[in-house]
């Protein structure tokens, strides 16, 4: 990495060369463990002094490895991060943490840590409800981590070190907040596209280098005088997984992506975790219920013995109402990686929520492939013709 | 279809059939009792979970995985899976689920609640809850959410912990799976209470939950029986026979006495050297859910001396474990439920097998059971149970040089499966097997 280099410049070189910084500071002395999904949570590793690296996927990567472990007709993003890892691509890695997000990660974890021998690897299991004895299950599911962390990092995991780690993560988390309030302004003053960019090369950097890269960047961005070019259309993506600048392209090429609810854009920052006396609690609660992915169960009230659509809506994707109106946002797309069983479920209700509200939306699936992306700018450009009309 | 029409090769258990007899006329009856005006749940299937407790409360239940193969063999689903797919459902979901969504779209939207007139078996009436399971896979709680848009019912979701492998040997973890499945279920009775609008009868649910346990203690031992050669009982039997212990399809007492008599059938074949089939030459394992609309295809195979002696673990029931040191049902049933997960765990461990926890029972099978080849089902829509075929099939060569031969096909989609396809790769697998037989005997394995 460039020592010159600052803000967007940085991103886009560690974009462009993920594992380097990883490499370096493995050479340094320092321990990399490597995760596929934002509910790990990091701060533990952090707390540890060890160095979190999200193991992405590669939309140019023909799979071929993962089809001796994984079958085709599979989450394509993780059939592309397990061929990433049984190429080698991920061999620096001192360990990796897995976690029971959902079925395809916790199916693919076993394959990979059996077809893998880092020196570490450890799986969380997850709850798929809030309720208080999921939260409590989950808490315990952390303090295992710990205890394993602890085995092999040979260091205590002290209530002081926890703290400064939550500090940091949650810093990191208001800077990314930070760094959408620029899309705000009728003319963004940063694209879909550079977020991507600085989010992907987050995953690869501790933590408090990243909070460097954010301010640097969010400084960057508020002095210079040319932006992104004021499109027609203020997009909203959902989706499970947009962590590519490609893809981006795709959507940015008539539209403007003001927000990117996904993991590869502000899902796991939306929020803070809460300081609490045992800072499992905390964290245990706010990735459990506060990341808003598809694979958590949601109800109006917890253990309800009366239903109404509306109000389950409203538990289930209320908080888009709120992004749709502060990002003044005229379309959205649902954009489905195909086989992801907890978003495809969600589509017509989805749907249905964004009609009660009064947006346009349209559902699109594509594979997480180079070659999904012609077929999926014909669809956008279909969706953006009907918006602005 | 020329396979169905063949004579059956397969010596079937006598003792099944009125098991099998006794699961269809319960089921009748439940049907009848629902659309006499009792309430009904739809329920996944929870692995002895949610089950006994509905059962104490005497609440009826139907399967709508189950009716979803119903619909299937029946010739109905398409028009659901079309109805699903206009509702705005992606194709590539799982087949019973899309089919449960169609079927509900057309009952609640253009039949104002009324059972649609084309669904078999009396269809699947408006239910008063609905009990999905975290167990296995995403879709059988995401589907039971996604029912809400067709109708305002209730979803309890039952919680199921699945840990790794060598993550449940940390001290106190599987006490914390225990404590937080008693507290989820006792919560889970008063929603039940809620519902129906009466107390649970506890000292039933005691009685229950031991027959539940003693029911799949038999059935389990009936399955060790099946280690003989040649083995006494096929898969086609299993198939038959599960509900009883898997679903508590029936009234316990009198499964639990018709799975005794087929222990004592099953017993009396091994003693006897009577095979399930005429000339049993390959033993096989089977992996995953069968071809539902084309079980004819196991005669065809039986000719060629094909017997298969055990089958997907996901149906089988948990190794036995004593409980009756714990007067708590619901703890009894938490661990039990807990035992068809962790069960194989610790030997798993031992074996070094940490990928799929539903892997390494296969391996345990083909030693156990001394199996010469492998006959893998993935299923297309059902991303559960086929991730871990091709692992299953690498660490069943690695380990122990026992080959697979994978058929695709599907749980809805007839289309996927062609058994005539499939009869023409058993040949040249019989080379295979016989070539790998030889290679188990030069390692000193001793089958």
């Amino acid at each position: 990495m460039s020592d010159k280099s600052t803000g967007l410049s940085k991103a886009r070189e560690i974009y462009l060369n993920r594992s380097g910084r990883a490499k370096e500071l493995k050479a340094e002395g320092k321990k990399i463990i490597g995760y596929p999904c934002v509910y790990v949570p990091l701060e533990m590793l952090t707390a540890l002094e060890l160095v979190p690296y999200q193991t992405c996927g590669d939309i140019k990567e023909p799979i071929t490895e993962a089809d001796r472990a994984l079958p085709g007709s599979f989450c394509p993003v993780m059939r592309n991060c397990l061929d990433c890892a049984l190429k080698g691509k991920n061999d620096f890695l001192d360990g990796m943490v897995a976690i029971h997000s959902c079925d395809p990660q916790e199916k693919t974890a076993r394959v990979w840590e059996s077809y893998t021998s880092y020196p570490y690897f450890h799986f969380i299991d997850m709850p798929i409800t809030i309720r208080p004895e999921a939260l409590e299950y989950f808490r315990s599911q952390l303090n295992d981590f710990g205890k394993t962390l602890e085995a092999f990092t040979g260091k205590k995991l002290s209530k002081d070190k926890f703290e400064s780690a939550i500090k940091f993560h949650n810093q990191q988390r208001a800077l990314v907040r930070e760094l959408y309030e620029l899309t705000k302004p009728s003319s963004p003053r940063i694209s879909g596209k550079e977020i991507t960019l600085v989010i992907k090369a987050l995953t690869g950097l501790p933590v408090s280098e990243g909070n460097d890269l954010l301010t640097e960047t969010i400084n960057e961005v508020k002095n210079r005088t040319a932006g992104p070019e004021k499109k027609l259309a203020r997009l909203l993506i959902w989706s499970g997984t947009l962590d590519d600048t490609d893809i981006m392209a795709v959507f940015e090429d008539k539209a403007n992506v003001v927000m990117n609810e996904s993991c590869g854009g502000i899902r796991a920052y939306r929020s803070s975790v809460k300081f609490t006396a045992d800072p499992l609690e905390g964290l245990a609660d706010y990735y459990l219920n506060e990341i808003t992915c598809a694979r958590t169960f949601r109800q109006a009230t917890l253990g309800e013995t009366r239903k109404d659509y509306a109000g389950d809506l409203q538990s289930r994707f209320g908080y888009l109402k709120g992004i749709v109106r502060e990002w003044n946002i005229n379309g959205v797309i649902m954009l489905l990686v195909r086989y992801c069983d907890p978003f495809a479920f969600e589509m017509p209700s989805l749907k249905d929520y964004f009609d009660s509200i009064g947006i346009s939306s349209t559902y699109i699936e594509y594979d997480y492939t180079v070659g999904a992306l012609a077929p999926l700018r014909t669809r956008v450009e279909a969706f953006l013709e009907t918006i602005n009309q | 279809m020329v396979v169905e029409k063949k004579k059956k090769t397969i010596n079937r258990l006598k003792s099944m059939y009125p098991l099998r007899a006794k699961v269809n006329e319960t089921y009748l009856k439940s049907i009848k009792a629902i659309q006499a005006g009792k309430p009904a749940v739809w329920g996944m299937l929870n692995f002895y979970y949610g089950d006994p407790i509905l059962k104490a409360m005497d609440v009826e239940v139907v399967y709508p995985e189950n009716y979803g193969a119903i619909a299937a063999a029946m010739g109905v689903a398409r028009q659901y899976l079309d109805r699903a797919d206009a509702e705005g459902f992606p194709t590539h979901l799982c087949g019973y689920s899309l089919t449960t969504l169609g079927y509900t779209a057309r009952m609640m939207k253009e039949l104002n609640g009324q059972i649609p007139p084309e669904a078999p078996f009396g269809g699947m009436p408006k239910p008063l809850f609905l009990m999905s399971s975290a167990a296995i896979c995403d879709a059988r709680y995401k589907w039971f959410q996604a029912l809400g848009r067709y109708m305002d019912v209730p979803v309890w979701p039952l919680e199921a912990p699945l840990p790794g492998i060598k993550e449940f040997s940390v001290e106190d973890y599987y006490d914390e799976m225990v404590k937080m499945g008693v507290t989820h279920l006792r919560d889970f009775v008063t929603f039940v209470e809620d519902m129906v609008g009466k107390k649970m009868d506890w000292d039933r649910l005691d009685r229950t939950t031991s027959l539940m346990i003693e029911v799949n203690r038999v059935w389990h031992e009936i399955n060790e029986l099946r280690k003989a050669r040649p083995c006494p009982m096929h898969s086609r039997d299993f198939w038959s026979a599960m509900p009883a212990a898997l679903f508590l399809a029936g009234d316990l007492e009198d499964s639990l006495r018709l799975y005794q008599d087929m222990y004592k059938e099953v017993e009396e074949r091994v003693h006897s050297h009577v095979s399930a089939i005429p000339d049993e030459k390959y033993r096989l394992v089977f992996a995953e859910l069968p071809p539902w609309h084309s079980l004819a295809f196991f005669d065809r195979l039986a000719e060629r001396g094909w017997n298969f002696v055990i089958e997907s673990v996901g149906y089988h029931p948990p190794i036995p474990i004593d409980l009756s040191g714990i007067s708590d049902p619901l703890e009894r049933i938490t661990r039990f439920s807990l035992q068809f997960l962790v069960g194989y765990y610790q030997d798993a461990r031992k074996q070094n097998v940490l990928g799929g926890t539903t892997a390494y029972p296969y391996l345990k099978y083909a030693r156990e059971w001394k199996c010469d080849g492998a006959l893998l089902h993935p299923l297309i829509t059902c991303r559960s149970a086929s991730p871990h075929l091709p692992y299953v099939s690498d660490m069943l060569m690695k380990k122990m040089n026992v080959p697979s031969l994978s058929i695709e096909g599907d749980i809805v989609d007839l289309r996927l499966f062609n058994p005539e396809d499939a009869l023409g790769k058993a040949e040249p697998f019989e080379e295979t097997m016989e070539h790998y037989k030889k290679v188990r005997r030069q390692e000193g394995f001793d089958w």
